[in-house]
């Protein structure tokens, strides 16, 4: 039985603050990215070289997906988008080195003794999605205020279009706006943690056979490929349903009659998935 | 007796069925319209990837449940 642990571990403690290892995972995944930002604007040339055409690729792919469904305002938001997006990638990236998860201290005794790894993938820790997601639903609710003022966008939410439905839709309303958050992050917690789970499963069920075959490097290397899948399409998903959110903040009052004719299809089509999102 | 592993298993295993047919309804309508009109795949990727990561996350749910009643 391989044994999991839900909540990350406690390392140290700085006074009041509670030092985890998951806490150790993202704050190595800042730096990366921050190294990373400080080599690409040193060396930064109109004609890229080859390693800043690597680092320019999951940029231009993001910018084309933003500047395509984001509407005419896309640059507003782009750059949290960006972040989210290379925050959350790196982190989930980071987390399949070898090293991670498995480093650390034994701790208790007999039945009760476990590892304590000193890095664990940032976003195997729900603190960590919580977190983002609450800069999320932040963002999004001030960029619907600022599009729409005060007035309006409390009327988006508390006021419905044949004025006897409000009492039944204006809870439906609220619960929408404040279930993002949880889906939003139980949706990356979960993706990211049963992750972990799935590759040490898979290593304790080859491990058997290591005297044997050598399906203990094969099984899980097939893992890790598919890891490396998921952790894309959940630092991707995350940051487009982000955008989501906000567009539909920015375009409600698109009802009202104003002029928004050319802000093409895409936003509609976000808006239609969107709106499951509850 | 400890029912402990049988409820985790039953929450995953029932909470899986609802996200494996909507995921196989999405993917197939995907494909068709893809197959219809090979240009469009480029705007259908992204509400694509919406769609399956809403639907994805019912069988997320079921899966932080049953691995909340397994390891704690």
């Amino acid at each position: 039985m391989v044994h999991v642990e839900i909540a990350a571990e406690e390392l140290f403690a700085i006074g009041p603050l509670i030092v985890t290892n998951s806490m150790v995972g993202a704050l190595l995944a800042s730096i990366v990215l921050l190294l990373a930002a400080r080599w690409f604007t040193r060396r930064a040339a109109v004609v890229p070289s080859r390693g800043q055409s690597i680092l320019e690729l999951p940029i231009e792919f993001l910018a084309g997906i933003v500047r395509g469904t984001g509407g005419k305002r896309w640059r507003q938001f782009a750059p949290l988008i960006f972040a989210i997006f290379l925050f959350v990638l790196t982190a989930n990236w980071l987390s399949l080195l070898p090293g991670v998860g498995t480093i650390g201290l034994w701790e208790g005794e007999g039945e009760h003794r476990i590892l304590v790894p000193f890095v664990r993938a940032g976003a195997a820790d729900l603190n960590f999605t919580l977190g983002l997601a609450l800069i999320s639903f932040v963002a999004f609710i001030a960029f619907g205020l600022r599009a729409n003022g005060l007035r309006g966008y409390l009327k988006e939410l508390l006021v419905s279009e044949p004025a006897y439905m409000t009492p039944l839709l204006t809870p439906i309303h609220l619960i929408s706006e404040l279930s993002r958050v949880i889906s939003l992050s139980m949706r990356l917690f979960g993706n990211v943690f049963a992750g972990e789970v799935l590759l040490a499963t898979m290593l304790a069920l080859t491990t058997a056979t290591l005297l044997v075959l050598p399906l203990a490097f094969v099984v899980p290397g097939v893992f890790i490929m598919l890891e490396l899948l998921f952790g894309l399409v959940q630092a991707l998903v995350f940051a487009l349903l982000s955008m989501t959110y906000i567009t539909l903040a920015i375009a409600e009052h698109r009802q009202h009659g104003s002029d928004d004719h050319h802000s093409g299809e895409a936003p509609e089509q976000g808006t239609a998935a969107a709106n499951g999102a509850a | 007796m400890d029912l402990t592993q049988l409820a985790a298993g039953l929450a995953m295993g029932l909470g899986g069925i609802g996200p494996g047919i909507g995921l196989g309804i999405g993917f197939s309508k995907a494909m068709e319209a893809i197959g219809r009109n090979p240009e469009a795949s480029g705007t259908i990727f992204v509400p694509y990837i919406l769609g399956l990561a809403l639907t994805e996350a019912i069988g997320i749910y079921a899966l932080v449940v049953s691995l909340i009643i397994l390891f704690t």
